[in-house]
């Protein structure tokens, strides 16, 4: 099957004051999908037997990921309920669970179904999701939301981090059955959360979760809101262990607080080793006084790939999140203050898995032949343009497949 | 003409989950509205004519929303897409704008009207406005801010602020064209970082007082100033309004002064805000840079704190969303509140202090004789509306409902 889009926007280059970068560049042109790969992308392609799109003149863009989410434990499209005063912080939250998520079983596949068509709908061909595997849930979790995630394998893709939410081993021996059990059921990744502070035990948790991962050949994705020095000696016993096992499966933590309130004395070499180790970041952005949001262009620069996630869109956790990751981008570049095409732009790697069409300087990198088709139709004439002043998405693309599409006014650069 | 809004959600009240969390409670209302007042509310299992009615279908009805820092005049909106340009200090920035200001105005009103009806659809019912009167485009941003309001006077109210955005004291014609754009639809007097911007704190504001006297206006100061001459600026204010007997008629914008502060000193501070009857706006920078102004410590003394979206879509800032409901979102995010008392409490921010329901939880609004101003809005309580953002919001001023054109 062959899909033609036509009078396709893509960006070319960018517009220079000096080497100041004024605008992004743009020209039309036709793109040609077959089995899912861009195949021809030329001013003008003729083809009789595809079927055609008109993009009117949209811009088109790499779809995005959504690399930090829980999908199995929400209250997204059930009643609205404001999260309780946590009184003893994340054990208030581990208390609740024990009772909430039972009951909560009913409905837990319906509005995993509901947040993956949000997520569909605003752009994701590709989620992580953690999925709680706790002592009260056991593998309940993974089962369905393996099962709801598989409803959509010819839509996205996915990876299933099992998430030890209440610790891997406060819970006893009995608790390590259970995640091994987890881990044969399709997880890609075994999962973590806050070493010292939920375990009170950081060597052997993470000496454990690197077993594991080895034992049944998953990827690791650690929750570490652990602030500077704390977080700084976790992610130092991370490293550890992958040096000294050579590690290579994907090694990711998520919201890395300690990274955004470490001096940099200390915080660069710890960079120089995770970019070494090929460590990835997530972060939601968070926004607050204190020192919680890492810097990411900084990181990445160094070598350190980071990726956004929305955590959740409203659980017993947080009443927050969009699940919009172009609502997600605009609060990062009015976070750390980049208001020029250039740095707007350049952006949007976080959300894409590192693809932008264009790349440092200027040269178009993206569609190439070749490359699978995992777009975006947007109202907007540059990355730059659809971050800042959030334009709307018309047509998502998975593999050449669309997947979502929706009638929007066509206002182009005017938007 | 007297109409029925049916079938209204309101909030009447709260109760208690299982675990203790607490629960607004809601009930459905049709709501008469004629010659811009509630008449009467009903409960919806009454009988109310349908003719010349219009249904809510459950919608829920919040105060209608201000905004109360914005720059109608700077804004890009219905030009093409341009990104900014970083600069690295204030004057900077005023260099760029200036060279823009004129071809700029010539399309000022197209401009405003197109962020109105933003603010509109969002829930807006009343505006301040900021507006450039500078020595390059003199009063005639204000002229066509002044026509674009006018023309959507049936759905808001609003205050235009006679902005010396490039500064009061380096200019010899500004006082003049102040008290001019005083008399030209102006209602509030402006100012700017008498330290940053004017370099002579003292004489700038003292200047400042003399023309909102003379003009018997109040005072609106956009203080960008941070740490102690921030702090001075408005405690000097303070004094001169003691001294000079200006009590009740100043708002400090941004007021970043405070952040710095040692919370001792903020506490004492606040007590003293709140003395003169001070009201601070804030537009929720979330900046990794700076630290959000204490809020919740001033309403705690009883300063009044509203709310704007500033500039968007100009040559200083090119991402906000121009939804003051997304201001107040943030704010919340950023504060910690998640719970839902603190988020409906939250909701005065945005409303000049009116919740539906009280600290309490007993139902405070809408009562009849009150104005028919209401955002209708896709949630079950505003908790909820606060922290999911629902669109397709529906703006009602003074009994008449506003229809986009877009």
């Amino acid at each position: 099957m062959r899909l033609l889009l036509k009078n396709v926007r893509l960006e070319t280059g960018y517009l220079y004051e000096q080497s100041f970068v004024t605008a992004t560049k743009t020209e039309l042109f036709d793109v040609l999908i077959e089995n899912g790969i861009f195949v021809e992308i030329a001013p003008s392609i003729e083809v009789n037997d595809a079927v055609v799109v008109d993009a009117n003149m949209q811009l088109l863009i790499p779809s995005f990921k959504e690399m930090h989410t829980h999908i199995d434990k929400t209250y997204f499209s059930g009643e609205w309920k404001a999260p309780t005063i946590a009184t003893e912080g994340i054990f208030s939250r581990f208390k609740e669970e024990a009772l909430l998520l039972p009951k909560q079983l009913d409905v837990a596949e319906d509005r995993a179904h509901a947040m993956v068509q949000h997520y569909i709908k605003n752009g994701h061909t590709h989620i992580r999701t953690h999925v709680n595997v706790d002592p009260q849930i056991e593998t309940k979790h993974i089962d369905i939301v393996k099962r709801v995630l598989d409803s959509y394998q010819d839509q996205i893709t996915y990876e299933i981090v099992a998430f030890p939410q209440h610790g891997l081993l406060r819970n006893g021996l009995s608790f390590l059955t259970i995640m091994e059990k987890a881990l044969q059921m399709g997880a890609t990744h075994i999962g973590g959360v806050d070493p010292a502070l939920v375990d009170r035990n950081s060597s052997e948790v993470i000496k454990t979760t690197f077993q594991l991962a080895e034992k049944y050949g998953v990827g690791i994705d650690i929750h570490l809101h652990e602030q500077n020095t704390l977080g700084e000696f976790d992610i130092q016993l991370i490293l550890n262990e992958m040096e000294q096992r050579s590690f290579k499966k994907d090694v990711t933590i998520s919201h890395a607080f300690a990274l955004a309130d470490l001096p940099e004395k200390s915080l660069n070499p710890l960079i120089t080793r995770m970019a070494a180790n090929q460590v990835g970041l997530t972060t939601t952005i968070p926004i607050g006084a204190g020192p919680i949001t890492i810097p990411v262009k900084y990181l990445y620069d160094k070598g350190v790939k980071v990726a956004f996630g929305h955590d959740s869109l409203v659980d017993h956790w947080s009443p927050f999140g969009s699940g919009d990751t172009i609502q997600k981008l605009n609060q990062f570049i009015e976070r750390f203050g980049y208001i020029d095409e250039w740095h707007i732009g350049q952006s949007l790697k976080y959300a894409t898995g590192g693809i932008t069409p264009l790349n440092l300087t200027g040269e178009q990198q993206w569609p190439k032949a070749g490359d699978t088709a995992n777009a975006l139709l947007v109202d907007a004439v540059s990355s730059a343009h659809l971050i800042a002043r959030r334009c709307p998405i018309s047509t998502v693309l998975s593999k050449g497949k669309v997947i979502h599409k929706e009638e929007i006014e066509l206002k182009g650069e005017f938007r | 003409m007297k109409t029925w809004v049916r079938n209204v959600r309101l909030e009447t009240g709260e109760s208690t989950y299982e675990d203790g969390s607490m629960k607004t409670e809601t009930g459905l209302f049709h709501i008469q509205v004629s010659e811009g007042l509630i008449e009467n509310i009903l409960p919806a299992s009454s009988n109310v004519p349908v003719t010349n009615s219009i249904d809510m279908e459950g919608k829920l009805a919040l105060p209608a929303f201000k905004e109360m820092h914005n720059h109608l005049d700077k804004t890009y909106l219905s030009l093409g897409w341009r990104a900014c340009r970083p600069v690295n200090n204030l004057p900077e920035r005023l260099e760029l704008e200036a060279a823009e200001l004129e071809a700029l105005s010539e399309t000022v009103m197209q401009r405003a009207s197109a962020m109105i009806e933003l603010h509109l659809n969002n829930g807006v019912n009343h505006i301040r406005t900021h507006v450039n009167i500078d020595p390059f485009i003199k009063l005639k941003n204000l002229e066509g801010v002044k026509k674009a309001l006018e023309a959507y006077d049936q759905y808001v109210t609003y205050e235009i602020v006679a902005f010396p955005q490039h500064g009061l004291l380096a200019h010899e014609e500004m006082p003049g064209l102040l008290r001019q754009a005083l008399n030209s639809g102006a209602t509030i007097l402006g100012a700017l970082d008498p330290a940053g911007i004017d370099n002579d704190i003292e004489k700038s504001l003292q200047l400042t007082m003399d023309i909102a006297k003379d003009c018997q206006v109040d005072v609106d100061l956009h203080l960008h100033d941070r740490g102690q001459v921030g702090f001075y600026t408005m405690d000097k204010w303070l004094d001169m309004v003691k001294e000079q007997n200006y009590k009740g008629r100043t708002a400090f914008s941004h007021a970043f002064g405070i952040s710095g502060l040692p919370p001792r000193l903020q506490q004492q501070f606040a007590k003293k805000l709140g003395e003169h009857d001070v009201e601070i706006m804030s537009t929720i920078p979330i900046s990794i840079n700076h630290q959000l102004i204490p809020i919740d410590l001033l309403t705690k003394e009883g300063v009044n704190v509203a709310l704007g979206c500033d500039g968007f879509y100009d040559s200083w800032s090119p991402y906000f969303s121009g939804d003051i409901l997304e201001k107040l979102h943030n704010f919340c995010d950023y504060t910690g509140k998640a719970n839902e008392r603190s988020l409906r409490e939250s909701l005065s921010l945005i409303t000049q202090g009116v919740t539906p329901l009280t600290i309490e939880g007993q139902q405070q609004w809408p009562q009849v004789g009150m104005d028919a101003s209401f955002v209708f809005i896709e949630a079950s309580c505003s908790a909820e509306a606060i922290a999911r953002l629902p669109k397709n919001r529906m703006l009602m001023h003074k009994g008449k409902l506003y229809h986009p054109k877009h």
